[in-house]
């Protein structure tokens, strides 16, 4: 903390203290957002989570079993079979080196946490680090008070929870971080214009493109701050700082992750970057001349530098928009162009499609994901605008475009998350302020009856007084963020700002109060208490109950009490007892990774779906009959299959949910499987009335084999039905294992049958 | 992709023989010529080739002409009565027909496989007897009548589950049943060459002032207003689920068996137009007046008209809340409790 400009006597004290708790409140955000994402190790096991991460852990493993060199040169021959997966040059490394390194680090010093414990509680960490950038940048925007409220509520907000609980150990757990530090940095330098937070900018970049995809939002989101900056007239020195070496020193840097490589400066969603690079050069050297020559001479330079740059910029611009119209997807991913145009991945990519995460929300979707930010980000945006800054621009601008991008992917709701957090915790720090100081205010008027209206001076003085009165209220309306609001008031930036704000309506109201009246005031704090009340408790349960399953263990809550279905696990450990261990397994490709994390055993397609075909493959297997699918299975070298059925205990995410996108898949790449071959009149059945393409499939016959044994019907419980097809034989599989739920059933390949010579005919005896 | 087209051309080649063929042998020969001739000329007085049948053009194409026809019909079946009916799609569904036809048309002009062909259409109200030989209850529904169909009722149809993607699925059900490529679709660009060229004269006549203006920094985009209203509006369109409601193509409200409108759809996964701007709307509306209590009221002088608004404001906000909570509850039975010591209760 810097000490204030004009100290004045007691000044100096109340900023420590102010200081003091400002990180006390800090800290306690920090053990909050830590703490809210521990529902799933208390009411489960300290276990890893559904797929993705669990190959993430696999890779942390390997990492620090053999060393950084080793991992990058990693050749998984364990998936993807028999094509194998380069794991060090196609993975986004950033979240395993940082959990690698914590677990060294821990190491070194003789804290013996196992490598699973260290990955599990990564991303509450995370979270904390996050919430204490939010509280960074909004600080930057709109003052210490705003920066508070941003951080705690984003420490609580339920879309970043659900992807960042204990045991969620996956990219965007660092990734969110990344993302928030990176803006934080690039504000910071726009404010100062200072090259040393150019270059952290630069760095943090890196690390946000070590961690995730979604670093292409920040080289798009910046530029286009850059440009609407100079478009607005908002040119200054400072943003030629913040921006030339983000993008010189970051595409440097984006070209040394391997995953990136030379896509950072060949693929369409960099040039946006490369483009505004050379416009900012323009305007620059446009201001310079500017600024060296008289006002008549700049008219003459100004026609001249227009004609060449304008010339320069078209023949680069052609030269942009021939190299891009060259590939075919116009130079854009199959992802990010389903983001501009949004019903692209519905109609040419099914395999995006399929996803449920890719689907767009409704809004119920926001209400359950940002809860009452919802209501309060408009307001958010329009006090960014009351005075407009460039930091406040990129805040609102940051927030536009993440709110439509979630629009359109129910999985941006992630990038939105921390936009909303901001712009509400701008919102209800300004309306905190605005109330708390009107009740403070005509509380004085009515305590001290006609004396307050003395003039402004008299005015900032009786505000510094009674501020430990309104201290009081404030921790008493539980909002303690309130308090340290006040302060920076003082300091001289601040200070400069407030006043430009107030100026004109000083001159035009003379001495009047910015004030509301008192028992309204006081009622309206009552109301925004309860709504934050309300944020708080359906983070506290969406937390506990909506996001905490892992997803490997499940449980469900009936008349007779809790039950537990480990069913996944008993697989696994099975396939990694009574297997070999270069056995094969064929599933679906959700339980790739989590077959080669936990069974330790080679499999065809796992979560990474990098190859269409392959996975067509498998879904043409599993949607053809016993004997072709035992021919294709059997040409990939399977030795087992392992199919997840949810019918006995009613689990609805199975295998015959997600058949119909296996058909799909498969049918894209093998015209001879065709969708309504299983549908009965456009309708996915199983019973009686299903089609015999439907009943004679492998994933029926391996979901459903003996199913009639277990209640002598052989009723589904997810499709509510009796099946179809109940009593039938495998000729070309057999069973080998099926997990006490039934939820997972892994069967055997029959060996080929020896060669007879005469077909039927019994062999002559010799 | 060189040897099946291969293929392809080997096929038609045979076609063509095989029909010449029996046009050289066969006797209804002369009135097959005529009766593609007739279709050709049909077929040239419409725009887009597509052929409009009525019961006396049906039974001189299809009932009354000796098996196998020369060529395979394939009909769309329109209503007029019921293209005003917005879940049904059929103006867009005929419009997109009509391109098909016209891609068809471009990729087999001059060639034998154009008189294979012939794109129809036939409206409910006119023909309606027509549509009881076909047996088609139900709209929308494309047919093909292919050369040896006996029977009008067993001619193929196209499954109904692909209709939402429009050209592409009918000119795949043409290639799958009739053995005929359409080729590449045509589609019309979105804007006319004659467009294109008004537009970009209009743009150069402007340039020169919008770049003066931009200059001297008084365009609407020097208003911070503008871009206040955008960003606001932006956030409005997003949190309404619109673009949910542009990728499914869902419509703004349904009607119920008894004909009443219906706006609220129960159920998580999906949402209709109508709710989506009202909850939409709520959620931006507490912001506003949140905003507006905030930053505009405090600078009003008189203390009873502040004292009105903010009542007002108060019970707007405390409706609008209460509104969407109570919605949401009611759309996806999400209710919250809160958590107390288990000794309390």
């Amino acid at each position: 903390m810097v000490a204030p400009v004009e100290p004045k006597p007691g000044g100096t004290l109340r900023n420590a203290f102010g200081g003091v708790l400002g990180f006390f409140i800090l800290l306690l955000i920090g053990v909050l957002a830590f703490s809210i994402r521990l529902f799933s190790v208390i009411k489960y096991e300290s276990v890893i989570h559904e797929f993705d991460p669990y190959f993430n852990y696999r890779v942390t493993q390997f990492l620090t079993k053999n060393g950084i060199y080793e991992f990058w040169n990693w050749f998984d021959d364990r998936t993807w079979y028999p094509l194998g997966r380069v794991i060090g040059g196609t993975v986004y490394p950033g979240l395993t080196l940082t959990a690698g390194t914590m677990w060294w680090i821990l190491n070194s010093l003789n804290i013996p946490l196992s490598v699973e414990t260290v990955c599990v509680f990564t991303a509450p960490v995370f979270s904390a680090f996050a919430a204490w950038a939010t509280y960074f940048l909004t600080k930057e925007v709109k003052g210490i008070g705003s920066g508070l409220t941003a951080a705690t509520l984003l420490a609580l907000v339920p879309s970043y929870i659900s992807r960042s609980v204990a045991g969620s150990y996956d990219n965007e757990a660092v990734a969110i971080f990344a993302l928030i530090f990176t803006f934080f940095l690039y504000i910071k330098t726009l404010n100062t214009g200072s090259l040393f937070y150019a270059t952290l900018n630069a760095l943090s970049y890196f690390y946000m493109v070590c961690s995730w995809g979604g670093y292409t939002f920040i080289i798009n989101l910046i530029p286009m701050h850059a440009l609407l900056c100079i478009v607005t007239g908002r040119y200054s020195s400072r943003l030629y700082i913040a921006y030339a070496p983000l993008v010189v020193l970051g595409t440097l840097l984006a070209a040394l992750v391997p995953v990136v490589g030379f896509n950072a400066v060949m693929t369409s969603e960099h040039f946006a970057s490369f483009l505004v690079f050379i416009i900012i050069h323009v305007v620059a050297f446009v201001y310079f001349i500017k600024g060296i020559l008289s006002p008549k001479m700049f008219k003459v330079a100004i026609t001249l530098v227009l004609t060449v740059g304008i010339a320069v910029c078209i023949a680069v611009i052609a030269i942009l928009v021939a190299l891009v119209a060259s590939s075919p997807t116009k130079g854009w991913s199959g992802r990010s162009l389903s983001l501009l145009d949004p019903t692209y991945a519905s109609k040419y990519i099914p395999i995006i499609a399929s996803v449920s995460e890719h689907q767009p929300p409704t809004w119920p979707s926001y209400f359950m994901d940002i809860n009452i930010l919802a209501f309060l980000v408009p307001a958010g945006i329009i006090a960014c605008f009351l005075p407009l800054s460039d930091a406040s621009s990129f805040v609102v601008l940051y927030l536009v475009t993440s709110v439509y991008f979630s629009g359109v992917m129910v999985r941006l709701m992630l990038v939105l998350a921390p936009a909303a957090c901001i712009l509400s915790g701008i919102a209800l720090s300004e309306a905190f302020d605005v109330l708390t100081r009107s009740v403070k205010l005509q509380l004085v008027k009515l305590l001290e009856g006609p004396l307050s209206n003395a003039g402004d001076t008299k005015d900032e003085n009786s505000t510094a007084q009674n501020d430990v009165l309104k201290a009081d209220k404030q921790v008493a309306t539980n909002n303690k963020t309130e308090d340290v609001k006040e302060r920076p008031s003082k300091k001289n930036r601040k200070k400069d700002k407030e006043n430009t704000e107030k100026a004109p309506v000083k001159s035009h109201n003379e001495k009047r109060l910015l004030a509301l009246p008192l028992e309204a005031s006081a009622i309206a704090i009552i109301l925004l208490v309860v709504l934050g009340s309300l944020y708080v408790i359906h983070c506290v349960w969406a937390a506990a109950e909506a996001y905490s399953a892992p997803s490997i263990v499940l449980t469900s809550r009936s008349h007779d009490g809790l039950h537990v279905f480990d069913d996944f696990r008993e697989a696994y450990a099975w396939l990694r007892h009574n297997t070999e261990a270069d056995d094969k397994v064929a599933s679906w490709w959700d339980y790739g990774y989590q077959t080669t994390a936990m069974a330790n055993r080679t499999v065809i397609v796992d979560n990474n779906t990098w190859n269409n075909t392959h996975i067509a493959t498998v879904g043409t297997a599993m949607s053809s009959p016993e004997k072709p699918a035992w021919e294709i299975f059997n040409s990939l070298d399977v030795k087992y299959v392992l199919v997840v059925f949810g019918g006995l205990v009613g689990y609805p995410s199975d295998d015959i949910n997600k058949f119909l996108w296996m058909v799909r898949i498969g049918g894209g790449v093998f015209p001879h499987i065709k969708e309504p071959d299983y549908l009965r009149d456009g309708q996915y059945r199983i019973d009686a009335q299903a089609t015999p393409t439907m009943l004679n499939c492998l994933m029926y016959k391996l979901s459903y084999y003996r199913f009639v044994e277990t209640d002598g019907k052989g009723f589904d419980r997810v499709r509510r039905t009796e099946i179809g097809k109940k009593h039938f034989k495998l000729s070309h599989f057999e069973e080998v294992f099926t997990t006490h739920h039934w939820m997972v059933r892994i069967y055997k390949l029959k060996p080929p049958k020896n060669r007879m010579k005469g077909k039927t005919k019994k062999p002559k005896p010799v | 992709m060189a040897p099946r087209s291969a293929v392809f051309c080997l096929s038609l080649y045979l076609l063509v023989i095989v029909f010449s063929v029996s046009g050289t042998v066969g006797v209804s020969a002369s009135s097959d010529d005529d009766l593609v001739d007739e279709l050709e000329s049909l077929q040239s007085k419409s725009p887009s080739g597509v052929i409009h049948l009525d019961d006396r053009l049906i039974s001189r194409f299809l009932t009354s002409v000796k098996i196998p026809r020369p060529y395979h019909l394939i009909i769309f079946f329109d209503a007029s009565s019921l293209r005003s009916k917005s879940e049904l799609h059929l103006p867009q569904l005929r419009s997109e027909f009509a391109i098909v036809s016209e891609s068809f048309a471009a990729h087999h002009r001059g060639l034998p496989s154009a008189s294979k062909l012939f794109f129809c259409d036939i409206e409910f109200g006119e023909s309606q007897s027509s549509f009881s030989k076909f047996g088609v209850n139900s709209l929308p529904h494309v047919r093909l009548v292919s050369p040896t169909t006996r029977s009008l009722s067993d001619s193929d149809s196209m499954d109904a589950s692909a209709f939402s993607r429009l050209a592409d699925a009918m000119a795949e059900f043409v290639e799958s049943k009739t053995k005929i490529s359409v080729g590449p679709i045509l589609h019309p660009p979105p804007v006319s060459p004659r467009q294109q060229a008004v537009l970009l004269l209009a743009l150069l006549i402007a340039a020169p002032f919008i770049i003066k203006k931009v200059l001297a920094g008084e365009t609407l985009l020097h208003d911070s207003r503008v871009w206040m209203a955008g960003a606001v509006f932006v956030y409005f369109f997003s949190v309404s689920g619109s673009m949910h409601n542009i990728i499914r193509n869902m419509p703004m409200m349904m009607t119920d068996r008894d004909g009443r409108p219906v706006f609220f759809y129960q159920g998580s996964g999906m949402q209709l137009g109508a709710e989506g701007f009202i909850v939409g709307f709520l959620y931006t509306l507490v912001g506003l007046v949140l905003a507006i209590v905030t930053h505009g009221l405090v600078r009003l002088k008189s203390v009873t008209v502040q004292r009105g608004m903010m009542l007002a404001a108060m019970v707007v906000v405390y409706w609008a809340v209460g509104k969407v909570i109570s919605l949401d509850n009611w759309k996806t039975g999400y209710s919250v409790h809160a958590y107390w010591p288990s000794s309390w209760k």
